[in-house]
């Protein structure tokens, strides 16, 4: 009725108001110009998630890639061989690779620098008329050396180098000593030539084995004694004679521990001696290792650690051994992996110092660098038209020095920083030492030098996936009912009490639930066993009966509680049924336990342990039901009214209009609630850090732990030294747990988007 | 033509103390469908229905017109008791269909609701296929019989005019249909289940003028078999198609009457006002 009032008089003065000519252009223009600013900020921003979001992947592909890159060797610097014309028998170089060391087989000690051969040093060893027959190394990070003498006797000699700083410059002088104090001992009292010999240093002392001429197998061990008086350390020897090997050996090896001798021999077999005990040894496991009538094993070595040995063939072959204990507790020499064949006769082999890695020379003048738990062939390259006489690598892995039939030194560096990592070594099973089978572990640490790393990444993954899905099992039920619950039948009143304070749960820090979870919860259900299995059934039995016996309740009392405020009831039923649980929890159990239900889990033959994927899923899933019920909420209360009106108006009840158009309209919400909630836990580390006892198995035992991809990365990182195998290995755990969840939501959104096409009102 | 003036039955509205005649039609007891009486109806403190009291008649076409929150909408929809899904709504009076009053508490609303169909203004087919949509209501109703499911969703396909345009993309979504099939296919949805009333709020405000006039031959069709009560805004609809009509102002009932009355010749200033457009 006013309106006709206010129209008519104005309109002329809002012409008069609106800007004219320039001052119209210069609007226009100014216009323009906030447009293009906002455009521009807008997509800046835009771009800049993009791109940061590209910088993390390639941060995390660069820290990676190094592992993917194979290892290489540089051209190599040759010299003539430093210590007149013998043959060579063996080559060593110093960790800073100053200084090298080469033993000839008149006794020659020569140290030189590799990198330009020049010579520092040389001794030589007196043989005292004898002649060197036979000849062989320790561990090289031992630097021992032995020579076998045609009168039974034996040279005992060690490569060692001092490093000082004389005036902040560092000096290496090389030295050679005499571990047993003098350089002779004898070995055999028969005075019959040491054909092959072998020699080993331990915890527990010196041993030596040797094959006399006439066939005698001979053990001759030093044992360590420090004298209280003096410090010095004393040797004790002890020799003895063990049952002969049933052909002509041509390899022995003897292991740190000196409990287990091995003898390779012409006909390609391998025996085992059990030498724990000296006296009584026994040949306990013979076995052909190189398959092929004319094969003999040519070169043999023990790895890192002296547990795998590595045999090379006449036919050019490299195949990794080990004892394994079969069901009778007895070890036998089982043959764990193939290594690349090589096209000549193997010639030698030299283990690296600090991992389970080799290199192989042969006799077509090839390099071949192999790495044990990968079970990976580097390279196998041609170097020389000779056959390789020798071979070393450096302390520290980065170069290599051989010696060929031209008389001359060859050095190159080396570039071999990750050979641990393979797609076989982080997916597959692998057979790893003292171990009985092939397993999927993860174990990147431990206390000892010869320790071999062991990184699967399966045990991780899976434990990634098991704490995600009890934290699922856990949480995807009471969060779905409960925002169907709350979104549909809870009075507009409740719901603004009940969506928000479970809102706020999610600001809960994680740190928090996963103390609680570790320190409180773990142990308490622990005790408690009967308890958490009772709530479970109980609970929600107690609840039916509860909402039975309120529906059949007189009128009267029914009017007391305002309609959508029936759920508030349930609280002192959901109290009262978790004080029973505890209370009757030890009478169950000693009604039906025999008064301790861990106990008689461990009877049953159940592991159980106390921080569990039950803890961790009920704690995770604390964490993750304010995620999925936020948004499962959203997606109930927005199905439009007019189709819930729609159904309701055509005779449904509340349930049938739940159960035939209110989910299936949110559907798409609520399975991206459950996807995003599932990104939540696979990515969530507190809890599981602190919840999971971080034991990395491969089971879905609900009573066992799990290590998850994001608790390894929290735990291990600070530990983890830069560049180093294991630390790029982490940062590839990173990226799988990145793709973990990058498909978890690209499925999520796509299967979304099709939900959302088929069953969109809008 | 219509019953509203035959002296000789004695009238339903007599026994009722302080009805102003105006507003009543005379109805003989078999001809009534619905019986509104003393309805008030409450949204918090405001009151939104006053003192209703009307009888709907049985298989004809009623329809209310009134400004925008005249409360005409509210009033259809306590006949199916939609209203109860307000919170804050309190009603009132009693509604009798069949001589049984609605709102007792003994009432099974679902049941009512078959009872009483209804049609919204905006066509609100759910996300199922047009076959679902039709057995919807059955399936409710705990029929499972394909066959007979088959015969029902072709039936009322046929008597919603649709199913010529339909017969060949049953299990296509029912989205993929225009405005006005959706709107056909909803009211088909509405008549599977054999109500006896059916509420239509404003059914053709959303659809052009080609899909409204397929609608309204559609509604003249169905009060053959059932009592129709139409909210409309447009008064040449409500002309076109109802019987009777009730013109409603503020909660209030100011006139109701029969259509062809009411429309030449309101009893009503205000009546006389909004229907030839003098109202804002």
């Amino acid at each position: 009725m006013s309106s006709t009032a206010t129209t008519s008089a104005p309109a002329p003065s809002a012409r008069e108001l609106l800007p004219q000519g320039e001052a119209r252009t210069r609007l226009r223009r100014i216009r323009h110009l906030k447009d293009l600013t906002t455009r521009f900020l807008v997509s800046a921003a835009g771009y800049g998630v993009v791109i940061s979001l590209a910088l993390i992947f390639v941060f995390l592909f660069a820290e990676v890639m190094p592992l993917l890159r194979n290892a290489s060797l540089a051209e190599p610097v040759s010299f003539p061989v430093p210590g007149g014309d013998s043959d060579t028998v063996f080559i060593a170089s110093e960790r800073y690779q100053e200084a090298a060391v080469r033993f000839a087989a008149d006794g020659t000690v020569s140290f030189f620098d590799p990198r330009d051969g020049r010579a520092l040093s040389q001794r030589v060893i007196s043989f005292d008329g004898a002649e060197a027959v036979s000849f062989s190394s320790g561990e090289p990070r031992t630097g021992l050396v032995i020579y076998g003498l045609s009168d039974g006797r034996a040279v005992l000699a060690k490569h060692e180098y001092d490093v000082t700083f004389p005036g902040d410059q560092r000096l290496v002088t090389p030295k050679l000593s005499y571990p047993l104090g003098e350089p002779l001992t004898t070995i055999d009292d028969a005075g019959q030539p040491l054909e092959v010999i072998t020699v080993q240093q331990g915890g527990t002392g010196i041993g030596i084995a040797a094959v006399t001429a006439d066939g005698r197998l001979l053990l001759t061990r030093y044992a360590s004694r420090r004298s209280f008086l003096t410090g010095e350390t004393e040797f004790v020897r002890s020799s003895y004679e063990l049952p002969p090997p049933p052909a002509a050996p041509t390899q022995i090896l003897l292991d740190i521990t000196m409990r287990n001798l091995l003898v390779g021999d012409a006909q390609g077999f391998l025996h085992y001696y059990d030498i724990s005990d000296p006296a009584q040894a026994r040949l306990r496991d013979s076995r052909r290792v190189l398959e092929g009538d004319l094969v003999s094993v040519t070169s043999m070595a023990y790895l890192l650690g002296t547990v795998s040995i590595i045999v090379g063939g006449s036919d050019g072959s490299v195949a990794q051994y080990f004892l394994v204990r079969d069901e009778n507790n007895i070890n036998r020499i089982t043959r764990i992996r193939e290594f690349r064949q090589h096209p000549a006769q193997i010639t030698t082999i030299f283990p690296e110092f600090t991992r389970k890695g080799f290199v192989v020379g042969d006799a077509g003048g090839n390099l071949g660098l192999h790495y044990g738990t990968s079970a990976s062939t580097l390279f196998i390259k041609n170097v020389s038209h000779q056959p390789i006489n020798n071979v070393a690598v450096a302390p520290r892995n980065n170069s290599l020095m051989w010696t060929d039939g031209t008389g001359q030194i060859h050095y190159a560096s080396l570039w071999n920083r990750h050979p641990e990592s393979s797609i076989t070594a982080l997916w597959n099973r692998v057979w790893y030492e003292g171990r009985s089978q092939p397993e999927f572990v993860w174990q990147s640490s431990s206390a000892t030098d010869e320790f071999e790393p062991k990184f699967s990444l399966v045990p991780l993954s899976v434990g990634t996936l098991k704490a995600a899905f009890y934290a699922m099992l856990f949480a995807m039920p009471l969060a779905i009912f409960g925002a169907i619950y709350t979104a549909y039948f809870m009075s507009p009143k409740m719901r603004g009490l009940v969506k928000p304070t479970i809102e706020v749960m999610e600001a809960l820090p994680t740190v928090i639930l996963g103390f609680l979870a570790g320190l409180w919860m773990a142990p308490f259900i622990e005790s408690h066993l009967p308890a958490a299995f009772s709530i479970i059934i109980l609970m929600p039995l107690f609840m039916l009966l509860a909402a039975g016996l309120w529906h059949n309740a007189p009128k009267a009392l029914k009017f007391l509680v305002p309609p959508g405020w029936e759920a508030a009831m349930l609280i002192p039923v959901v109290l009262f049924t978790g004080w029973l649980c505890i209370t009757l929890s030890p009478l169950i159990e000693i009604w039906f336990f025999g008064g301790s239900m861990r106990q008689w889990f461990t009877d049953v033959g159940i592991t159980y342990d106390q921080r569990n994927a039950l803890v961790v899923g009920i704690a995770m899933g604390f964490a993750v039901i304010p995620t999925i019920f936020s948004i499962a909420e959203d997606a109930v209360f927005n199905v439009p009214k007019h189709l819930t009106q729609g159904s309701l108006a055509l005779g449904a009840t509340p349930w049938q209009t739940v159960i035939g158009v209110v989910l299936l309209t949110a559907s798409p919400g609520i399975f991206s609630a459950v996807m995003i909630g599932f990104g939540r836990a696979v990515g969530e580390t507190m809890i599981v850090l602190m919840a999971t006892g971080n034991s990395p198995v491969v089971n879905f035992n609900i009573f066992e732990g799990m290590r998850t991809l994001s608790a390894n990365i929290a735990v291990e990182m600070p530990e983890a030294a830069v560049g180093s195998t294991h630390y790029r290995l982490l940062f590839l755990a990173g990226l799988v747990l990145f793709a973990f969840t990058f498909v978890l939501n690209t499925i999520a959104e796509v299967v979304r988007q099709r939900l959302r096409a088929k069953y969109s009102s809008l | 033509m219509n019953q509203a003036n035959t002296p000789a039955t004695p009238s339903v509205t007599a026994g009722i103390p302080n009805v102003d005649k105006r507003k009543q039609l005379n109805l003989r007891h078999e001809e009534i469908s619905m019986e509104v009486r003393g309805l008030n109806l409450f949204y918090g403190k405001d009151q939104a229905l006053k003192e209703i009291t009307m009888d709907i008649p049985n298989k004809r076409v009623t329809a209310f017109i009134g400004p925008s929150g005249c409360g005409k909408s509210t009033l259809l929809r306590c006949f199916n008791r939609m209203n109860d899904l307000i919170d804050i709504c309190r009603i009132e009076g009693e509604i009798r269909i069949d001589g049984e009053d609605i709102y007792h508490p003994s009432v099974d609303v679902p049941e009512l609701r078959r009872k009483v169909g209804m049609v919204f203004q905006k066509p609100n087919p759910f996300p199922k296929s047009i076959y679902e949509n039709i057995a919807y209501g059955l399936r409710l109703q705990g029929v499972k019989n394909r066959r007979k499911l088959d015969e029902v969703v072709e039936n009322s396909l046929r008597r919603a005019a649709l199913w010529d345009e339909v017969k060949d993309r049953l299990n296509d979504n029912a989205f993929g249909l225009s405005g006005g099939q959706q709107q056909r296919l909803v009211i088909a949805r509405a008549i599977a289940i054999e109500p006896e009333v059916i509420l239509l709020d404003e059914p053709c405000s959303a659809l052009d003028p080609i899909s409204t006039a397929k609608v309204e031959e559609l509604i003249i069709d169905l009060k053959e078999s059932y009592t129709i009560v139409i909210v409309t805004h447009n008064m040449q609809q409500a002309a076109r198609v109802s019987d009777f009509t009730a013109y409603m102002y503020l909660g209030e009932l100011i006139e109701y009457d029969d259509t062809a009355k009411l429309f030449t010749n309101p009893a009503k200033k205000a009546t006389e006002d909004y229907i030839t457009g003098r109202y804002g």
